[in-house]
């Protein structure tokens, strides 16, 4: 039960639980930039924690959990919240707050990938936090915790940007993108986008504004919502939006 | 045989079929981008009109055209509807089990059935289900992904996600099973219905799933009208 193409991989070590320091689990992105796909090659003792549906493929002896993605640290409170959302978000469609957990006694992979087209990116967690847009996450593996952050009040006129997800502690994390996706260095303010964020590094303040100034810009800029970024840190932006390839389709769609 | 080039691999693949005088390729209907002038179109109607109607009404779409290259050679453009890779399969003794979305092409040759049985009832609604390649003779069948295509070696078991299939051998085993433990779990988990393997073959999968695409997007759209 060997996966295809082991990956070349000289860090790898058995490690059971991947702690600060450990090496990385063996993964290989492969079909990028478009249609990008995530292989894992899990190790006895680490457990891959997928977003809920993204399952391609895996050997049969890995074992697939369904749980509530609220972190190892939860509280009650945090659980029941999360559970709700989780509900919620379920019925109604969009994001799940349900992941897969998958372990395996032997060596197994998993495959993964995301619904849109696009990029997947892979970042190793160091003890910093991640903030990720709705959507974003696609899997992760160690001990990182997760939190569901709320984008603000004025978040909620935009289309995204109402729930963003908080991630920090030590691990791999790999997230995705509609389109190809572009680190940005920020020093200083750096406005993005609302529709094409998919996430920043925890350390940077922003602000949600409308693009072109008070209401008339907004319904007329075509731009909607911006996130203006201050401080230095890392932003990750994918180069389509969601938003407008919906608005795209409505305006053909036969009424 | 007619020769066969794949070209703009892998996000907007075109399949090229190269025609000798009196060769045929059959294609799903819908699929053919240009043709030679001398390229003649018939509609396959297996079962003649009443018959393709049965199957219209059995929740199939599974039509295919003959072209057949007249006094000299000639060319057909092939293409899918949605955006990925194609890949040319050679026939083999055992032939292959084959999506059939996936379903591009193939040579005269090669029988096309559509599978009947469990896995056909499980899909039914999805408007998926399962086509068999067989062929005597060498033979070849284009298929064709949303994404990326990738072959996966089953030696013993391999689970798959329905959504993402393309083909397999048909040297492998495959029932459809709930993706979880139980039906609560398997509808949370988000995963649907999945394809159990067992046995040793090649397994082609895709890296986007076309039903998932279709829920996420269309659940953002406007509702229709009338």
């Amino acid at each position: 039960m060997q996966p295809q193409q082991p990956p070349a991989q000289p860090q790898q070590a058995p490690a059971p639980q991947p702690s600060q320091g450990a090496a990385a689990v063996a993964h290989e992105i492969t079909h990028g930039p478009s249609f990008a796909m995530l292989r894992v090659d899990l190790q006895p003792g680490q457990t891959l924690v997928a977003e809920a549906g993204s399952m391609v493929a895996r050997h049969d002896h890995v074992a697939m959990d369904v749980k509530m993605n609220a972190g190892p640290g939860a509280g009650l409170w945090a659980k029941m919240k999360a559970f709700v959302i989780a509900l919620i978000r379920r019925v109604i469609g969009g994001e799940t707050f349900f992941v897969n957990h998958f372990s395996a006694p032997e060596p197994g992979s998993v495959w993964v990938a995301p619904t849109m087209s696009g990029q997947l990116s892979y970042r190793r967690m160091q003890g910093e936090t991640l903030v990720l847009s709705t959507g974003a996450y696609v899997a992760s593996v160690g001990d990182l915790d997760m939190k569901m952050k709320f984008g603000g009040l004025k978040s909620l006129l935009a289309k995204e940007g109402a729930f963003f997800l908080a991630i920090s502690g030590h691990g791999d994390l790999w997230f995705n993108s509609y389109g190809g996706i572009e680190a940005i260095d920020v020093n200083g303010p750096y406005t993005v986008d609302n529709g094409h964020l998919v996430g920043y590094e925890g350390n940077l303040d922003f602000d949600i504004r409308t693009a072109g100034g008070g209401l008339m810009g907004f319904i007329a800029s075509g731009e909607g919502m911006v996130c203006e970024f201050k401080g230095q840190g890392r932003v990750y932006i994918q180069s389509r939006n969601t938003a407008t390839l919906v608005e795209w389709l409505t305006r053909i769609m036969p009424s | 045989m007619p020769q066969i080039e794949i070209g703009y691999r892998p996000a907007h693949s075109l399949a090229r079929v190269m025609l000798q005088p009196n060769e045929q390729i059959l294609a799903e209907s819908g699929a053919m981008v240009g043709m030679s002038t001398n390229v003649h179109m018939e509609t396959q109607s297996r079962g003649g009109v009443m018959g393709g109607l049965k199957r219209m009404f059995g929740g199939e779409s599974f039509f295919r055209n003959t072209f057949t290259a007249q006094g000299g050679p000639g060319e057909v453009l092939l293409a899918q509807a949605l955006c990925g890779d194609m890949m040319t399969l050679e026939m083999t003794p055992q032939g292959y089990f084959i999506q059939n979305s996936a379903y591009v092409a193939s040579t005269p040759d090669v029988q096309v059935e559509t599978q009947s049985g469990g896995f056909k009832g499980f899909f039914s609604g999805a408007g998926v289900f399962i086509l068999k390649a067989t062929s005597q003779q060498p033979g070849q069948v284009v298929v064709g992904a949303f994404g990326g295509l990738q072959e996966l070696q089953c030696d013993g078991h391999l689970v798959i996600d329905t959504g993402h299939l393309v083909a397999w051998d048909a040297t492998l085993e495959y029932s459809v099973d709930k993706s979880g433990a139980g039906w609560i779990a398997s509808w949370l988990s988000g995963e649907g219905l999945v394809c159990r393997f067992t046995g040793q073959g090649r397994i082609w999968i895709q890296s986007r799933n076309p039903g998932e695409y279709g829920q996420a997007v269309g659940s953002m759209l406007p509702p229709r009208k009338g």
